[in-house]
């Protein structure tokens, strides 16, 4: 029955395997598995089995060779093609022994010469579901050549006669195959090994050929081979990415993307990530030049474009932090210069201002920026000082940045107005600096600056640099409050402030 | 320097305290009264927002660790000119904010009157 008939008959599935069945021809499909799945009744004759013994079974376990290693290898490499490429493929002649029954229920290895073909039976998804595979025993065609060679002189013409001749052309052209098969495997090593994603598109929708492991990784190892980038890559609607690969195809100019940014599903069932990649879309040409695909090759950026995209965001940080920086140097010197009438105490008080600024600094840079220890800074700030005269008291609290310059401008000012005119500005006077951390959960700290024993104190006529500094970096930079007090036993600040802050920087 | 700008009131939001003394000393110099300087986004906004009357505001970039645009979109709406100071230079402003007078850190008196001029809309 010709095809279209048994289409017709509305039962075509039946009138398939019925014709399967029948037919003269030794076929059998295997799964991907390379386990039976079925064969007809001429494939069981030529085999001597049955069909129970055969279905479910891997097949290179049902026909092993007989311990010959090397046919049985061109057997099974045939199966892996077709199951890579999705492609038929060929043998034209196997020298392949199979076990046949030897009458008292053993059996014993035969020698046979087969010629097979392999081809996928594709779902309608594109999947490869089976392997068909149609052999003939072509033994005594072999037979009757060794027979003639044998028997001498009548070699050729029993050759031509019996196709000894199509037989050897089959071979040079399978000795050629094998050849190219060597080279493409050599090519396919070295897409397979390069560090570099590497996939071929097939066809306008761009379906997946082949791709590496470095191209399986980049996709979260996810099953893309015989589907269409569509399908398999679903995420990547919207992003442009299929329209690139339509232009590719439509015109035959090949794009390349520098840097550019994918969101793609990049771990196994895992979230949508950002990656950046450096890629070449190629257009592949057949012999007469039409495009029959596209060639994807390109390598992943991602640590590059951040790495970059950090450095720009510390250059710009940087940048901000001298600038400001410099408009403190600027402000510390007109203060400064407001104060002094002599060019040569500006000098000084300026100086020792900006080096109190800089100690706070060298402290930070230790730390990269994420804070200092009070006590570390009023040591500090006080080292020009005879420490036995200057007594720290107070448990160890880690400050921020911002806190930590402030205090350390406050605690040099301090000291200098009392070597200036306070408790160190004779021989007797000391100063005691204690400092304490209450509520533990909206944590306070609480420093007091007293200096005892001095020379007696007066209030100033008017306020200087330093007291205003004080009292404004307290309250401006840090959110809490500074007192000072001219006692007459010696000068007393207070300073209170908040430790946690969100914004401290 | 010249008293073009005299007798009017700026908003200073300013975090260091020591650059806010300064743009205090320096506006008190041209004859103006400082307004604040507050330290914070937050209390700009409520600055913005009541009832004290004020002319123009100098408005720091970057205050404590907040971009301060949200005062410069209240200032626009409420029609009170405006400048910006920045260490990042005018390229470090958004799209939206390009072409508004700005002071680069650090600056100068000068350089201070005349932004606050071309905000302000005085000529000398």
């Amino acid at each position: 029955m010709a095809l279209k008939e048994l289409a017709k008959s509305g039962d075509l599935g039946a009138d398939l395997a019925a014709a399967f069945d029948a037919s003269p021809n030794p076929y059998m499909l295997l799964t991907p598995e390379l386990r039976y799945a079925g064969m007809n009744r001429a494939y069981l004759e030529v085999t001597q089995q049955t069909r129970e013994a055969l279905i479910g079974r891997y097949v290179m376990e049902a026909f092993d060779a007989g311990g010959d290693d090397h046919n049985a290898r061109r057997l099974l490499g045939s199966f892996q093609k077709v199951l890579a490429t999705g492609e038929t493929d060929h043998l034209p002649v196997l020298h392949y022994a199979i076990p046949l029954p030897d009458g008292q229920g053993g059996s014993h290895y035969v020698d046979r010469y087969w010629s097979c073909t392999h081809s996928p039976i594709l779902d309608a998804g594109g999947t490869l579901r089976f392997i068909l595979q149609h052999t003939t025993d072509i033994t005594e065609l072999q037979l009757l050549r060794r027979q003639a060679r044998e028997g001498g002189g009548a070699e050729s013409a029993l050759d031509a006669i019996v196709g000894g001749g199509v037989m050897a052309r089959a071979q040079r052209v399978q000795e050629d195959n094998r050849r190219l098969e060597v080279e493409r495997g050599r090519l396919i090593d070295m897409f397979m090994q390069a560090p570099g994603f590497v996939a071929v598109l097939n066809g306008p929708d761009h379906v997946f050929e082949m791709v590496n492991p470095a191209y399986a990784q980049l996709v979260g190892h996810r099953p893309v081979t015989g589907q269409s980038i569509r399908d398999a890559l679903p995420e990547l609607q919207g992003q442009g990415y299929f329209e690139l690969l339509d232009d590719v195809y439509a015109t035959g100019e090949p794009f390349e993307g520098k840097e550019s940014q994918v969101q793609l599903q990049h771990t196994p069932n895992g979230p949508l990530a950002t990656v950046y990649l450096n890629f070449i879309y190629q257009p592949i040409r057949d012999a007469d030049g039409r495009i029959t695909g596209i060639f994807v090759q390109g390598h992943e950026v991602t640590d590059s474009v951040l790495a970059a995209q950090r450095q720009k965001l510390m250059i710009d940080e940087l940048n901000h932090r001298v600038k400001n920086t410099l408009a403190t140097v600027q402000s510390i010197a007109m203060q400064t210069a407001r104060s002094h009438d002599d060019p040569r105490t500006f000098a000084e008080s300026f100086q020792s201002r900006l080096m109190a600024l800089s100690h706070t600094h060298d402290l930070l840079t230790r730390s990269h920026w994420e804070g200092a220890d009070l006590a570390e800074i009023l040591r500090h700030e006080t080292e020009a000082h005879d420490p036995l005269r200057l007594l720290a008291n107070g448990p160890p609290v880690a400050l921020g940045p911002a806190a930590a310059l402030s205090l350390g401008m406050i605690f040099h000012e301090l000291a200098t107005n009392a070597a200036k005119y306070g408790a160190l500005s004779d021989a007797r006077g000391r100063v005691m600096v204690d400092w304490s951390v209450a509520d533990q959960t909206d944590r306070r700290l609480t420093i007091e600056w007293r200096e005892l024993d001095g020379p007696p104190v007066s209030t100033p006529s008017r306020r200087g640099f330093g007291s205003r500094l004080i009292e404004r970096n307290v309250r401006h930079d840090l959110g809490g409050e500074a007192e000072l007090t001219y006692a007459a036993d010696g000068l007393r600040a207070a300073i209170t402030l908040p430790l946690d802050r969100g914004h401290d920087q | 320097m010249t008293q073009a700008l005299e007798g009017r009131t700026i908003l200073v939001v300013e975090d260091e305290s020591l650059v806010a003394m300064l743009l205090e000393t320096i506006l008190e110099d041209m004859g103006c009264t400082p307004l604040g300087p507050v330290s914070t986004v937050e209390e700009a906004l409520k600055v913005v927002a009541g009832d004290a009357p004020f002319d123009g505001a100098l408005l720091d970039v970057n205050v404590a660790g907040k971009e301060v645009f949200p005062v410069a979109a209240a200032l626009k709406e409420r029609g009170v000119p405006f400048v910006f100071s920045t260490g990042y230079g005018e390229g470090g402003l958004p799209e939206e904010w390009r072409g508004q007078p700005t002071l680069q850190k650090p600056f100068t008196e000068d350089a201070v009157q005349q932004a606050l001029m071309k905000a302000l809309g005085v000529s000398v």
